[in-house]
This record gives C-alpha cells, sequence and structure tokens, in this order.
C-alpha cells in the first residue's frame, strides 16, 4: 500500500488549508510579486473562514533556474527574501489596523533546507533567511497571529526560518512521513559512536535529539499534531483566533519562540533552560548596581 | 590568565572565550554569570557518554566601557565546535534579555541622560551553530535568540565580533546576520553551509572543499568586507576589536541602522540588487565579486598586509 503523505504537496495544502477558490498567488493585496522570483516560494493571499490570510508556502516540485542548488523545495537565496517581502508588505497593508485585527499569516512548511551552494555564501544565504526570520518576528510583536503548519519537511535552519518564528507551530502526524529535525538519527549514531537501537531506546526519555514531530511536541517545539489533513483547516483558524485574543490580552509570552520555551517545561521536554534563566537572574540582580 | 594589559596584544583568533570576554570590556570590569563553578552544564551530553564543559563552552557576563554596561557573550570552539545546546542556548538569550532589562533600569535611574548610559550587547561569535547532541533544543535556543534580537532592535546595539578559528556558522550564521553591527578580522569567517556540504552538492569541480584558500575566500573578513556584510575589518588583536567597539557603542540608534544589512523592507530590496549584480557576475569565485565592484587585479588583493589592503580595496557601495 501507498504511504500517505503530503510531502511535496504544499500547493495541495494551500487549497486544503484556504476558502475555496481564495487563493490568489502572489499578489499581498494590490502589490504584485515578479512571478520569476524565487519560485520555489509560494506567497500569496486567501481566506480562512472569510477572514483574509497571508500564505507562505514551499513548493517542492519546481526548481529555480537561476540557482542550481534550489529544488524540492530548498529555501534559495531569492526564496528567503520573497518570503520576507511578503511579510513586510503585509505588514505594511495593515498599519493601520488595531492589533486583533491584523490579518493572519500562514506558513505551510515543507523544506529540507537552505540553498547550500557557492554563489550563496558567496553572496551570503544567512542574509536571506535570517532577513525572512527577523521580518517574521517583527509581524508577530505588531500583533499578526503567525500559524506554521508542518505538512511534510522541516529540517533544521530551513524550520528555524520557516516555521520556528511563528506563534503557533501545528504539525501533521508522523503518520504521514512528516519531518522535523536537525540531523537523521543515523547521523547522531554516526557522531556519538552510539548505536541506533541505544538511540532510539534512550529518546523515550530524553526529545532533546531524535528526529520527529512527537519529539518537538515534547520539547514545546511544535504546539500541537493534527492527525488528519483534513483537519488543518478548523485546527489552523481555531489556533489564529486564540493567538487573537491572547494579543489583545497581552498575553504575547505565551507566544513564539519564548512561549515554546514555557511551554517545553511544562511538557517536561526541556527543563534545563528555566534553571539557566532563573541563576541568571539571581546572580544579575546580585551584581547589577555596580553597573548602572 | 593572561593579565589585561597582556590580553590587549593578543591574538584574537589564539584566545579562548573567557580572553576575549574579559579583554573586550574595560579593565576588571568583567563579573561572569553563571560561571564554571555554578556548574550549569548541560545535562544532555552525559547521558550520550559525552564530556561536558562547566560553564557548557560559552562564557556570559557584564562589563563596562566607560558609564555603560556591556553585555558579552562569548563562544569556546574547543568545546564541541562552540555548539549552542539547551543550556548554552539559554544563557545565549538571557544574556540579551538581561541587557533589555537594564536599559530601563538606567532610564528610570538616569531619566535625563539615559542614552549616554545605553547598554550594549556584544557577542564574539565561533560556532557551527546547532549541538547536534541535543540538537532539537539547540534548535528551539536559536529561534529564540532570533526572536529576541528583534525584540532589541533600536533599543540596545548588538554587535558582533568574527575573528575566531571556527568562524561563525548554521544557524548562528542567521544570528549574526541579524545583529546590528557586524566587526570581523581577516581571519574571521562568516556564512551558513559548511564547505564539505557545499562540494557534496556541488561536486568537486564546482567546489573543492580541500582547497583551502579558495574556501577562506567565499567566507573570509576580506570578502565580507568589501561586500559590505562585514561592518568593519580589524587587525587580529583584542584591543583592536574592543576600540572598535568603543567607537560603535557611542553612535545614535538612526546611525547604528544604516549599519544593518537585513531587518527591513528597505534593506532587503538592497539585498536583492546584491543578487542581481551575482546573477551579472556569475561568480566562480570571490575574487570576481572584488572585481565587479572596481577593485583592478583584484587577486592582487590577497596578498596584500591589512594594512595595504585597507588603503586599497574598494568596497559596495550601498544605494
Amino acid at each position: 500500500m501507498e504511504m500517505e503523505t503530503m510531502i511535496g504537496r504544499g500547493r495541495d495544502a494551500i487549497e486544503m488549508i484556504v476558502d475555496v477558490d481564495s487563493f490568489q498567488e502572489g499578489l499581498i493585496d494590490d502589490k504584485e510579486f515578479d512571478p520569476e522570483l524565487g519560485p520555489g516560494a509560494v506567497i500569496g493571499t486567501a481566506s480562512i473562514k472569510g477572514s483574509t490570510v497571508t500564505v507562505i508556502a514551499n513548493d517542492a516540485m519546481v526548481m529555480n533556474p537561476k540557482f542550481r542548488v534550489v529544488y524540492s523545495g530548498i529555501i534559495g537565496l531569492e526564496e528567503g527574501y520573497k518570503m520576507a517581502l511578503a511579510v513586510y508588505h503585509t505588514m505594511e497593508k495593515d498599519r493601520q489596523k488595531a492589533v486583533g485585527e491584523k490579518r493572519a499569516i500562514v506558513l505551510i512548511v515543507d523544506t529540507p533546507g537552505n540553498g547550500p551552494g557557492k554563489v550563496e555564501e558567496i553572496v551570503g544565504m544567512n542574509k536571506s533567511t535570517g532577513a525572512y526570520q527577523l521580518a517574521l518576528a517583527e509581524a508577530r510583536k505588531e500583533g499578526h497571529p503567525i500559524i506554521a503548519m508542518v505538512i511534510g519537511r522541516a529540517i533544521s535552519g530551513a524550520f528555524l526560518c520557516h516555521g520556528l518564528q511563528a506563534d503557533r507551530i501545528l504539525s501533521l502526524s508522523s503518520k504521514y512521513q512528516t519531518m522535523i529535525h536537525v540531523m537523521p538519527l543515523t547521523s547522531i549514531a554516526r557522531i556519538t559512536k552510539l548505536d541506533i537501537e541505544r538511540l532510539e531506546e534512550l529518546s523515550k526519555e530524553n526529545p532533546v535529539f531524535a528526529a520527529g514531530p512527537e519529539f518537538f511536541y515534547k520539547l514545546g517545539g511544535v504546539d500541537e499534531i493534527i492527525n488528519t489533513p483534513e483537519e488543518m483547516k478548523a485546527s489552523i483558524d481555531q489556533h489564529i483566533n486564540e493567538v487573537h485574543e491572547l494579543k489583545i490580552n497581552n498575553q504575547c509570552d505565551q507566544l513564539g519562540p519564548w512561549g515554546h520555551g514555557n511551554l517545553g517545561l511544562e511538557r517536561e521536554g526541556r527543563k534545563a533552560r528555566i534553571h539557566v534563566i532563573e541563576k541568571m537572574e539571581s546572580e544579575y540582580l546580585e551584581v547589577i548596581d555596580q553597573f548602572l | 590568565m593572561l593579565n589585561w594589559e597582556e590580553l590587549q596584544e593578543s591574538s584574537f583568533l589564539e584566545s579562548n572565550a573567557r580572553e576575549r570576554a574579559k579583554g573586550l570590556v574595560d579593565k576588571g570590569s568583567f563579573v561572569e554569570l553563571l560561571n564554571p563553578r555554578d556548574r550549569f552544564h548541560s545535562p544532555h551530553l552525559p547521558v550520550l557518554g559525552e564530556a561536558i564543559a562547566l560553564d557548557d563552552g560559552i562564557v556570559v557576563g557584564i562589563g563596562k566601557i566607560g558609564i555603560r554596561p556591556v553585555f558579552v557573550i562569548s563562544q569556546e570552539g574547543r568545546f564541541i565546535g562552540g555548539s549552542l545546546g539547551e543550556v548554552s542556548g539559554a544563557k545565549m538569550a538571557y544574556t540579551i534579555k538581561l541587557g533589555l532589562e537594564t536599559l530601563e533600569r538606567i532610564k528610570e535611574k538616569y531619566p535625563e541622560s539615559w542614552e549616554e548610559r545605553r547598554p550594549t550587547v556584544v557577542i564574539s561569535f565561533e560556532t557551527g551553530g546547532v549541538r547536534l547532541h541535543e540538537a532539537n533544543a539547540g534548535l528551539l535556543a536559536h529561534a529564540e535568540v532570533m526572536d529576541i534580537i528583534q525584540d532589541a532592535r533600536k533599543k540596545i546595539p548588538i554587535i558582533s565580533l568574527i575573528g575566531s578559528k571556527l568562524g561563525c556558522f548554521g544557524g548562528m550564521g542567521f544570528v549574526a546576520a541579524a545583529t546590528d553591527v557586524i566587526i570581523m578580522s581577516e581571519f574571521g569567517r562568516l556564512g551558513l553551509t559548511g564547505p564539505e556540504v557545499i562540494e557534496q552538492e556541488m561536486g568537486k569541480d564546482e567546489f573543492d572543499a580541500s582547497n583551502r584558500a579558495m574556501v577562506y575566500r567565499t567566507t573570509g573578513g576580506r570578502h565580507k568586507y568589501i561586500l559590505g556584510d562585514s561592518n568593519y575589518l580589524v587587525q587580529d588583536k583584542i584591543n583592536a576589536f574592543r576600540e572598535k567597539i568603543q567607537e560603535v557603542v557611542h553612535l545614535p540608534f538612526d546611525q547604528i541602522e544604516q549599519y544593518r544589512r537585513i531587518g527591513s523592507l528597505q534593506n532587503v530590496l538592497q539585498q536583492m540588487e546584491l543578487i542581481n549584480e551575482a546573477l551579472e557576475i556569475n561568480p566562480n569565485d570571490a575574487i570576481d565579486v572584488w572585481g565587479f565592484y572596481g577593485n583592478e587585479n583584484p587577486e592582487t588583493l590577497l596578498d596584500l598586509s591589512f594594512d595595504q589592503f585597507m588603503q586599497k580595496a574598494v568596497r559596495r557601495e550601498i544605494r
């Protein structure tokens, strides 16, 4: 039997998530994007249950003819900046709107990495996806709800830029071959010189190195696991509403990377972080007066 | 350990994280937070049978430059490649947060003159990014650092220093790019993907990871300075970095914002012009880029001394 998966189906996922026929590709309100710019990134405007959203997704079925290392959903130089532009234009559009009324940004995540090429390093690939991360962080702080939906691959630095700056992160269950990791367990085994069986055993107790959405769930890096693709739309809509509510009530520390840190503690996957923070704060309070 | 005066003349490249942290701020002013006696090490490494470091490979603390508090984050490449795990990541993120907390204290205490006391954050990078032994937690910590960098925008300047042996790569390449000011030495390297991965992706004919000089040029300080990604290029001495920090901490924020390469719509549009230029150049080597921006016989720049290079090099103009 063929395994069910959404890997490589970023465009299908858009159709499953947004209202029928509402997706306008390449358009953030009246700002039109050059269709040849960064084809590995799909951006546009749609509605979900009647509310306008910006959609940013990966298209794993195309390659960027200008950059040979960009295919299969890889985020290249152009893709990173295109995604950042989509965020900036979204903010621009809703500048006058109050928190609670600013449109949501929905990230549909299926990306195996950042462009690993020579020109990329000469020009500075780190800036491209770094720019996208800063744009998302700014939009989140301005009041736009940002929901990431992992439908396929969310790998390392590519997940860092396309996903981890969201308010809320959802993932399809691993039944759908969803992959979230920095490195597969085989690579961890090579580095640690421990065999896979031992690592799998250890990962039951400690989610920090193993690959898969359920481990990120325990660490607070995934808010919710979604069991079937059909449930994505309702769940995203619900999270958008919840995030709006939290932002209106100034409870932003429950959202985004900081909120995910707290969630990791609650779910007992990341317990060291809070000890570091508390001890640093107390040592800081002891000495800070001499620096003021 | 060397005293402060000796540290000033020391090679930045050869110095360890603690030496850099102490030497970059005023004499005797550095107070380390979570120092090794606190024994805040990674809880995850022993499980995998790996050795620990009592500071988890990162030195953080507070020093002074004049009357300004300076929050220092200094990575130790000799411990698992300066990589970021749960503990070292939390140390890094929270240090920036303490810088922001301090700004509020200073505003309260000096409502008239807080600006001349505005805190600064300095990050001395030596890292390949995420620590693979605790990769998931390390990745999440990176996201937290990026988030807090955005919080610090136009409030307290964040200055990156890159001149240590391992350079600044992986997810930390994003972090450095996201800071306000980047200071490099010619031994510093800044990028995202390591050379072996690029070779694997492109083939040895296109990118030979064993060609050290070529690899160095691709991400090295001289190239990043010509391109404008590094705002300053300094000598390989701790005091050369310290003196440059001293200049930057006094700058008003509208000027600091102009040093940024990313972080606004305007920045992104400028970077997209750079991509179009790169497509026009179609560089086989960083040297091709140097030629395009007005350096005649660009390969001759390679052999120049630091001072000669600084006189001769033509940099990309940002429009």
